[in-house]
C-alpha cells in the first residue's frame, strides 16, 4: 500500500480555527499607551479607535483577572490597586484598576487593543491568555498620563525580509 | 494512465472547507481543486514514477556535492551570489537535513518519466496532494490505493529533524492564502511530531543586531521559510541569515537545486540519463523545439517555447534577469484537452507520492487545476 493509513489534522479543519488571526500574546512593536480609547484618534483615526474600543472592552470582559476576595487581588497587583465590579447576574468581584489601553498594529492588519492595569510598584500590566505582561510603569499612583514604556533591551528592526515578493507572483510554487 | 470524468461529490466545497480547512480550492474565482475528473494509473506505472523520483533525488544530491567540491566556478555557473557560497557549503558539510521537494515530471504512461524541473526550495501544492486527494479517495474509492504517504512521511521527517526542543517558526508572506495554507499544514504535521511551533510573517521577522526575533522578541532559532532563498539573501537582513545564526529549513544547500541552471548541470553530470531532458546554459545546442526557462522563476512565469528561434508559446512574468536555460521540448500528450504534469514528492529525500496539476495549455502555471488520482 502506498497511501497514508490515516490522516489526522490538529491545526487545520474542524478541530480548530487556527487559520484565523494571530492569537498570541505578542505586544506589537508599535504599541502605545492611551489613557482613553478616544485619545488614540489622533494616531489611528476615530473609526479605528471605535473598533478598537469594542475589542478592548471584549478583552476586558473575558480576559481581565477576576478575584472573589480583595486580598487575593491585592496580593497579585498590590495594595490599593483593585476595584470591585458587578457581574450581570448581580454578584460582585474584584479586578485590578483599569488605567487605559495599549494599542498598536498586528500581523495581518488587525488592531491590537488591550486593557492596561496598575500592578505592583506602579507597574503597567496587560493580561493575555491568563498570563500577565509588564509593559511599562506609571510615574505615580495618580498620574494616568505619566506612562513610561518598559525599557527595551535592544531595538528590533523589522521589514528586512519580504521586499522582493511584491514584484513577482507567489513565492511558493 | 487514463483520465476519467466523474461527478464531483455534491457537498465537496463545504466538506473540504469545514473538515479539512482547505481554504484555497478556488483561486481568483477559478476552480483549483478539480474533482470532475481523476487519473487512473497501473501499479507498474506508479512503480516507474517512484523509481525515477528516487533516482532523480540521488542525482540531485550528487550534484550538490559536486558543486560544493568544485566551489567558485560551479557557483558562478549557477548564478548564485557570492554571499551565499559559504552558507551553502557549510550547510552541506554539516549534513543539514532537508524536509521536502517536488519533481515536476512529464509522463503519460509510456517511456521513462522526464524531469521538467525540480522545485527544491519552496514547493507548494503539498496539502492538496497529501490530504485533499487522500480524503477524496477515502470518500470515492476507499478500496483503491494512491501513491501518497506524504502526510505520514512528513510527521516522521519532523521527528528526525535535529531541532531538539527549539521552537520552529513557520513563515510565509502575509495575505497569500495558498502559501499560508501550506505552512499551516506543515505546522500541523510538525505539531503531530511533538515539536513546538509558531507562525510569523516573513515581513514581521525582526533583527536586533545579534539574533532574529519574533513579535514577542523571542529569538528565532529555527525557521521554516516558504520564501525563496535567493530572495532572502538579496534583501536587507539576508547578510545576517547566511551567518547561520538561525537554522533554516530548507537548508541553504537547496539553493544549488532550486535554480534551473541546475538542470543543465544535471545533464552535464549524467548525459543521456533516461529521466533527464537535454538542457544547456547556452542556446543553439538542441535541435528541434526548445523551452527557454529563466534561471530563477516560479509558477511557470517567463517560459518560451521556441521552434527554430520562433516563439510558439510564451508566458509572462517578471523573471529572467539572471539569464536562461534551454531544455529540449517534450510533447506532453493531452488528456481530453488537458496537459497534466506530475508533481512527484520527496520527503526527507524519499519518494512520497504524487499530485497532478493540469492546464489547458502545455505550460503549467499558477492557474493550473489540481486533479486527484488512484492506482490499481
Amino acid at each position: 500500500m502506498k497511501k497514508s493509513r490515516s490522516i489526522r489534522l490538529v491545526l487545520l479543519g474542524s478541530a480548530s480555527m487556527a487559520l484565523g488571526a494571530c492569537g498570541d500574546s505578542a505586544l506589537p512593536q508599535d504599541a502605545r499607551f492611551y489613557p482613553t480609547v478616544q485619545e488614540c484618534a489622533a494616531d489611528y483615526g476615530a473609526t479605528a479607535c471605535a473598533d478598537a474600543k469594542v475589542a478592548a472592552d471584549q478583552a476586558l470582559a473575558t480576559e481581565a483577572p477576576r478575584f472573589a476576595q480583595k486580598q487575593e487581588c491585592e496580593a497579585e497587583f498590590g495594595a490599593g490597586n483593585c476595584e470591585t465590579r458587578q457581574t450581570a447576574a448581580g454578584g460582585s468581584f474584584f479586578m485590578p484598576l483599569l488605567m487605559g489601553y495599549m494599542m498598536g498594529n498586528m500581523m495581518g492588519g488587525n488592531r491590537y487593543a488591550q486593557p492596561v492595569y496598575r500592578g505592583q510598584d506602579n507597574s503597567a500590566v496587560v493580561s493575555n491568555r491568563g498570563r500577565l505582561f509588564n509593559v511599562g510603569n506609571f510615574d505615580n499612583a495618580a498620574g494616568r498620563s505619566a506612562f513610561r514604556p518598559a525599557t527595551r533591551v535592544a531595538e528590533v528592526r523589522r521589514g528586512g525580509f519580504g521586499t522582493t515578493a511584491p514584484g513577482y507572483g507567489a513565492p511558493g510554487g | 494512465m487514463e483520465r476519467l470524468a466523474v461527478t464531483p461529490r455534491a457537498d465537496w466545497r463545504e466538506h473540504v472547507e469545514r473538515d479539512l480547512g482547505f481554504a484555497f480550492h478556488t483561486i481568483a474565482g477559478a476552480p483549483y481543486w478539480d474533482e470532475t475528473a481523476y487519473y487512473r494509473f497501473t501499479a507498474a506505472e506508479v512503480d516507474a514514477i517512484e523509481a525515477a523520483t528516487a533516482e532523480l533525488e540521488q542525482m540531485a544530491l550528487a550534484l550538490v556535492d559536486r558543486v560544493v567540491q568544485t566551489g567558485e566556478e560551479a557557483f558562478e555557473r549557477l548564478h548564485i551570489p557570492r554571499t551565499a557560497w559559504e552558507a551553502i557549503a557549510g550547510s552541506w558539510r554539516a549534513q543539514e537535513k532537508n524536509l521536502y521537494g517536488r519533481f515536476d515530471l512529464a509522463y503519460a504512461g509510456a517511456g521513462p518519466p522526464k524531469l521538467l524541473e525540480y522545485n527544491a526550495d519552496t514547493p507548494t501544492a503539498l496539502f492538496e496532494a497529501a490530504v485533499v486527494q487522500w480524503d477524496w479517495l477515502q470518500a470515492a474509492w476507499p478500496d483503491r490505493d494512491q501513491f501518497n504517504s506524504i502526510h505520514e512521511r512528513l510527521i516522521e521527517a519532523w521527528k528526525n529533524f535535529d531541532v531538539g526542543r527549539r521552537r520552529v517558526y513557520f513563515s510565509a508572506v502575509k495575505n497569500h492564502a495558498e502559501d499560508v495554507g501550506t505552512i499551516e499544514y506543515l505546522r500541523d504535521t510538525a505539531i503531530q511530531a511533538g515539536l513546538e511551533t509558531q507562525r510569523i510573517a516573513i515581513e514581521e521577522i525582526g533583527w536586533d543586531g545579534q539574533a532574529f526575533r519574533d513579535l514577542d522578541r523571542e529569538p528565532i532559532d529555527v525557521l521554516f521559510k516558504l520564501y525563496p532563498w535567493e530572495w532572502l539573501i538579496g534583501e536587507e537582513f539576508g547578510a545576517h541569515l547566511v551567518t547561520g545564526v538561525t537554522k533554516v529549513i530548507e537548508p541553504a544547500w537547496k539553493m544549488v537545486l532550486s535554480n534551473k541552471a541546475a538542470l543543465a548541470l544535471l545533464w552535464e553530470m549524467a548525459p543521456g540519463h533516461p529521466n533527464l531532458l537535454p538542457t544547456f546554459l547556452e542556446p543553439g545546442r538542441i535541435e528541434g523545439k526548445v523551452v527557454r526557462k529563466p534561471i530563477y522563476s516560479r509558477e511557470g512565469a517567463n517560459i518560451q517555447v521556441l521552434d527554430l528561434d520562433r516563439v510558439v508559446a510564451e508566458t509572462e512574468g517578471a523573471y529572467g534577469a539572471e539569464g536562461f536555460v534551454y531544455q529540449a521540448h517534450v510533447e506532453i500528450p493531452a488528456f481530453a484537452g488537458n496537459y497534466p504534469v506530475l508533481g512527484s514528492w520527496v520527503i526527507a529525500s524519499q519518494p512520497a507520492g504524487i499530485g497532478i496539476r493540469e492546464d489547458a495549455t502545455a505550460i503549467t502555471r499558477d492557474s493550473s487545476r489540481f486533479v486527484p488520482h488512484f492506482f490499481e
